[in-house]
């Protein structure tokens, strides 16, 4: 990671040249001067870490609060819900429907939600701990729906209860195979499943290889990464992990489509003759007793691994990259990591000191941006980014995109795999890969998804906005009427919609490029010159980077 | 969606481009030694993401080795009534059979289309048992972790770190050989993967239908929408000043110029070829595979001599309701295959293209309960009217617990390296022999550098 060194190396020298000059005489203390004000840029950097969009409304907050107090703010927010509204709307003839009823309060919640900040680490979160609706959890939307609702509910709560409720979650349950899993059956060759203990080492808490509290791989005398775990390991948790299965199940195994709605969110229930009692072999040498029940050996196995030095960092990683920046510098890390470590009192885990930590980080403000600052912003952040700039709505008030993952290529809780959309470790070739660089994002950025995204965007654009006499009820639509206003001024519309969705910073390129197209609408089809300039912002590489 | 507002916008244009570069060919001067070429070949990578239970696939059919698999599999395994039984060439009586989903491969197998390679998978130097439980042996990292498992299949890098794949690899070889192609030499219908990843190509991806256009672009002059279209490719050809808008508006400058060149033959293709045979399954697979059959149909207006194409298909990660699952998952794969192998045949290059499936592993032979978990060897399937066919490859391991493959819970070793299937197929794509060892790294490892599936 040359160039991250090079990073850390930069801001250390910044942060001496502001703090450094100790001097020698003693004299009176000035007053701290003020800080200096919030600038629109700052607060839609924060806000576009910390939210589904930034909007100008939301930045004046930011500026008058500061980005300290906003973020305090944020994390008082009541938790905006998803299972509620599934309980809401009438049942559909197949349960799978509601999937859509799910990604619609998704929306609504991501574009109205006042909780933006818990909404958006809980996304953060629903990309690092899997579920999806794509495969066994189809049927069961109410379950999926809780499992995002938990995941909103912790994201400012202790990271050891959030790893306990995702483990006995019936959604992950289901998902990760843990839910109906049996103590060996040496007669039969049967023994426990181990999706759910791989998994849940490698992807949600300690990764693959020992990590330095700064994130660095920790190297054998070799020069080797050192494994976290063997197949003993995994083997140890799959035992851990037996006898659990639906809450209010009348058998081990029922049949699930037969089971009260209530199964679906209540965390999975013990049965104690399906738990295997035997030892249990865990992470750094602990090795569980015989004879334990079912409840202590996960109580103890979920310590093991929370407390194993690896969660930290990777925790840090993960949530750095979801919010702020794929590359982050080894200090970054270590910083994060130490908060994770201890919140300051004592606390192990605590996520809303992590949280504070990751967006206040000088890293996550940089005051001078190198090329490594900052990431690209995923489909779905792209669009609703869009949508709250430009108040979208549909006349029902509904945003039907239960198929987001075909239609954007990325859709909430609808990943492919638990591996999520893309991975935290993606290299496209060229100068990111040759750097030891990654851009996970840009596994999404396909030729096939972006174009699908730029015509989605073409759509909304020109045809899907408020002057369109023909929309239907379901039609998600954008107020441009703020820009058909001043239209008829090509620099003050491009202003407008720069200010809107870039923060007030265009690059020369795309403004002489818009000024070029508007030069070719007449100033009387005022709509059309609006649209144009929306588009060639929402489409630009300097719109889908996160600065 | 509704009727849009400004209809001058939004039309669309279904005119060749005039203005194609070659998508994909972007980084350096760097040329292999291969080619040109004198004929067109083309490799389909089948992926079966999840790691496919391909001892439920291809099942031993005589007696001890049947009862061996029945007494390891118990519940999960298949009943040997119910196995299509197929007869290899070299045995001479049916020794193996199929899962019952499988009729269309088993059709290809009896006319020497198909072949198994058996118990394959990512190795750094032949291992042994005793080698893996003493800690002796030298082992790819990770072993039945899904991602790590599939970034071995796809890099051959073992125990390196992984950045390139073996078809991107062997597409930087021939990149000199084949550089009037109108189209990268590697195309993935599946997204971005590290199989097809280089350090001198691009991999072009399009979508299961192939590529999207562009809305409110035109390539005619008198358009505005030309200008559209030219106002947007020089915003993405400006300079930017992250790495992440650059690689952003490097994809978007490929998807350009792809959707014109790319789009327009594989329509052409699909109005010029003829009505396939066999009709394809209106499946994922089955509509990236007729895709894939378009592309081929249009390989000489776009100029091809070499293509690898990537499609997958999931599902394949069967720790629940394996016995429930496994007929779709494996006739889906049959039947898929099977539609591609006929539109080949129809399209007159049945031995021009070959067809092989990769998985992240095989799976336990030991089950939890109602499935099977993360294992490491397994048998892969190639079709083409290059194989040498109705033969199994390698060694079929006796499938018993703690027999002499098993690592632990019915885990095989693989007897053969995933870099000799690699560097059998890349033989045949036209890689000189001694360049093989760039595309399966540790192909010096193994004492049979060609595991003669192929015809050569």
């Amino acid at each position: 990671m040359k160039a991250n060194r090079l990073l850390t190396i930069t801001t250390t020298l910044l942060l001496a040249a502001c703090g450094g000059g100790g001097g020698s005489s003693p004299p009176p203390e000035p007053p701290p001067p003020p800080p200096p004000p919030v600038t629109k840029v700052e607060a839609y950097q924060l806000l576009n870490q910390a939210t589904f969009g930034a909007t100008e409304e939301e930045a004046q907050l930011v500026i008058s609060m500061r980005q300290e107090n906003w973020i305090e703010d944020q994390m008082r927010q009541p938790v905006s819900r998803q299972l509620q509204h599934l309980q809401s709307v009438p049942p559909p003839q197949f349960p799978f429907e509601l999937h859509q009823d799910r990604v619609d309060i998704w929306f609504r919640n991501a574009l109205h939600g006042e909780d933006q900040l818990r909404q958006r680490v809980a996304f953060a979160l629903s990309e690092i701990m899997v579920v999806s609706q794509l495969g066994a959890l189809g049927n069961l939307p109410f379950a999926v729906a809780d499992y995002y609702d938990m995941l909103a509910e912790n994201a400012f709560g202790n990271y050891r209860e959030l790893l306990g409720e995702v483990t006995l979650h019936p959604a992950m349950g289901v998902y990760l195979s843990m839910l109906g899993n049996e103590k060996p059956n040496p007669a039969l060759n049967i023994r426990p499943d181990e999706n759910y203990a791989r998994e849940v080492m490698q992807l949600f808490s300690i990764g693959l290889v020992e990590l330095n509290i700064d994130g660095t791989e920790k190297l054998d005398s070799f020069g080797e990464p050192i494994p976290t775990y063997d197949q003993s390991i995994i083997e140890g948790f799959a035992h851990v992990f037996t006898g659990w299965t639906w809450a209010g199940a009348q058998t081990f195994h029922p049949n699930e489509f037969l089971l009260p709605q209530a199964s679906q969110f209540f965390p999975m229930e013990l049965w104690e003759e399906y738990h295997d009692t035997g030892e249990k072999k865990l992470l750094n040498g602990v090795v569980l007793p015989a004879g334990q029940g079912g409840a202590q050996d996960l109580e103890q196995a979920l310590d093991n691994i929370f407390n194993h030095p690896n969660v930290g960092p990777f925790i840090a990683i993960r949530l750095i990259q979801r919010l702020v920046t794929s590359n982050p510098s080894p200090g970054y890390v270590r910083r994060v990591a130490q908060v994770f470590n201890n919140n300051g009192s004592g606390v192990r885990g605590d996520l809303r000191s992590v949280v504070r930590a990751i967006l206040l980080d000088p890293e996550a403000r940089p005051s001078m941006a190198m090329e490594i600052d900052g990431k690209l912003k995923e489909p779905l952040l792209r669009l609703t980014q869009l949508w709250r700039a430009y108040d979208a709505t549909s006349a029902s008030g509904r945003y039907p995109f239960g198929f987001a993952y075909v239609l954007l290529g990325q859709g909430p809780l609808q990943s492919p795999s638990v591996f999520n959309f893309f991975s935290p470790f993606h290299a496209p070739p060229g100068e990111i890969r040759d750097s030891s660089l990654v851009a996970p994002e840009l596994e999404l950025a396909t030729e096939y998804l972006n174009t699908l995204l730029t015509n989605f965007m073409f759509y909304q654009v020109f045809g899907l906005n408020q002057t369109n006499a023909e929309l239907e009820e379901d039609d998600v639509f954008i107020d441009i009427a703020e820009e058909i206003a001043v239209a008829a001024d090509s620099d003050a519309l491009i202003d407008m919609v720069a200010g809107k969705l870039l923060g007030g910073v265009i690059s020369d390129t795309l403004r002489e490029e818009i000024v070029g197209m508007l030069a070719r609408v007449p100033v009387t089809e005022s709509a059309l010159r609006a649209a144009e300039a929306i588009y060639f912002v929402v489409t630009s590489p300097e719109y889908a980077y996160q600065r | 969606m509704k009727t849009l507002n400004r209809r001058d916008f939004l039309r669309t244009s279904g005119a060749a481009a005039l203005l194609a570069t070659t998508p994909g060919l972007a980084y350096s001067q760097v040329v292999g030694g291969a080619g040109p070429f004198d004929d067109y070949r083309a490799l389909v990578c089948v992926f079966l993401f999840g790691g496919n239970d391909s001892f439920n696939m291809l099942v031993p059919n005589t007696t001890a080795e049947y009862s061996a698999y029945a007494a390891s599999r118990q519940n999960l395994a298949i009943l040997q009534s119910d196995l299509l039984p197929i007869t290899p060439l070299s045995a001479g009586t049916p020794d193996f059979g199929l899962h019952p989903s499988m009729g269309g491969v088993r059709d290809l197998f009896d006319a020497g289309s198909a072949a198994f390679v058996t118990n394959v998978g990512p190795l750094i130097t032949p291992t042994t048992k005793e080698q893996f439980l003493s800690g002796s042996a030298t082992l790819p990292p990770q072993l039945f972790s899904h991602n790590d498992q599939q970034d071995q299949w796809s890099s051959l890098r073992g125990n390196a770190q992984s950045k390139t794949g073996w078809a991107g690899r062997m597409a930087d070889l021939i990149r000199g050989g084949v550089s009037g192609q109108q189209m990268a030499t590697n195309a993935s219908l599946f997204g971005s993967n590290l199989f097809q990843s280089a350090d001198e190509t691009v991999a072009y991806v399009m979508g299961p239908n192939g590529p999207l256009q562009f809305e409110g672009f035109s390539t005619n002059p008198d358009d505005i929408l030309f200008e559209q279209r030219a106002a947007f490719r020089r915003v993405v050809e400006a300079e930017y000043g992250t790495i992440y808008e650059r690689g952003f508006a490097e994809v978007q400058r490929r998807a350009i110029d792809a959707a014109d060149t790319v789009s327009g033959a594989i329509e052409n293709a699909r109005q010029a070829a003829p009505a396939f045979t066999t009709p394809f399954p209106a499946s994922q697979l089955g509509t990236q595979l007729e895709t894939v059959a378009y592309l081929i149909a249009a390989r000489d207006e776009l100029e091809m001599q070499r293509q690898v194409f990537f499609v997958a298909t999931g599902g394949f990660d069967t720790h629940d309701n394996q016995l429930q699952d496994q007929p779709g998952l494996l006739g889906g794969i049959s039947e898929a295959i099977a539609a591609f192998y006929s539109a080949t045949a129809d399209l007159g290059v049945a031995e021009n293209i070959t067809t092989f499936t990769q998985s992240d592993f095989g799976r336990t032979l030991t089950s939890n309960g109602d499935g099977t978990d993360h294992a490491w060897g397994g048998n892969q399937l190639v079709v083409g009217g290059a194989v040498n066919g109705r033969e199994l490859y390698g060694q079929y391991p006796l499938l018993a617990i703690d027999g002499p493959e098993d690592v632990t819970g019915g885990r095989m070793i693989p007897s053969t390296s995933a870099d000799q299937y690699a560097a059998t197929l890349a033989k045949w794509f036209g890689i000189p022999d001694t360049e093989l060892d760039i595309v399966a790294p540790d192909l010096s490892n193994f004492a049979q550098r060609d595991l003669g599936f192929m015809i050569a």
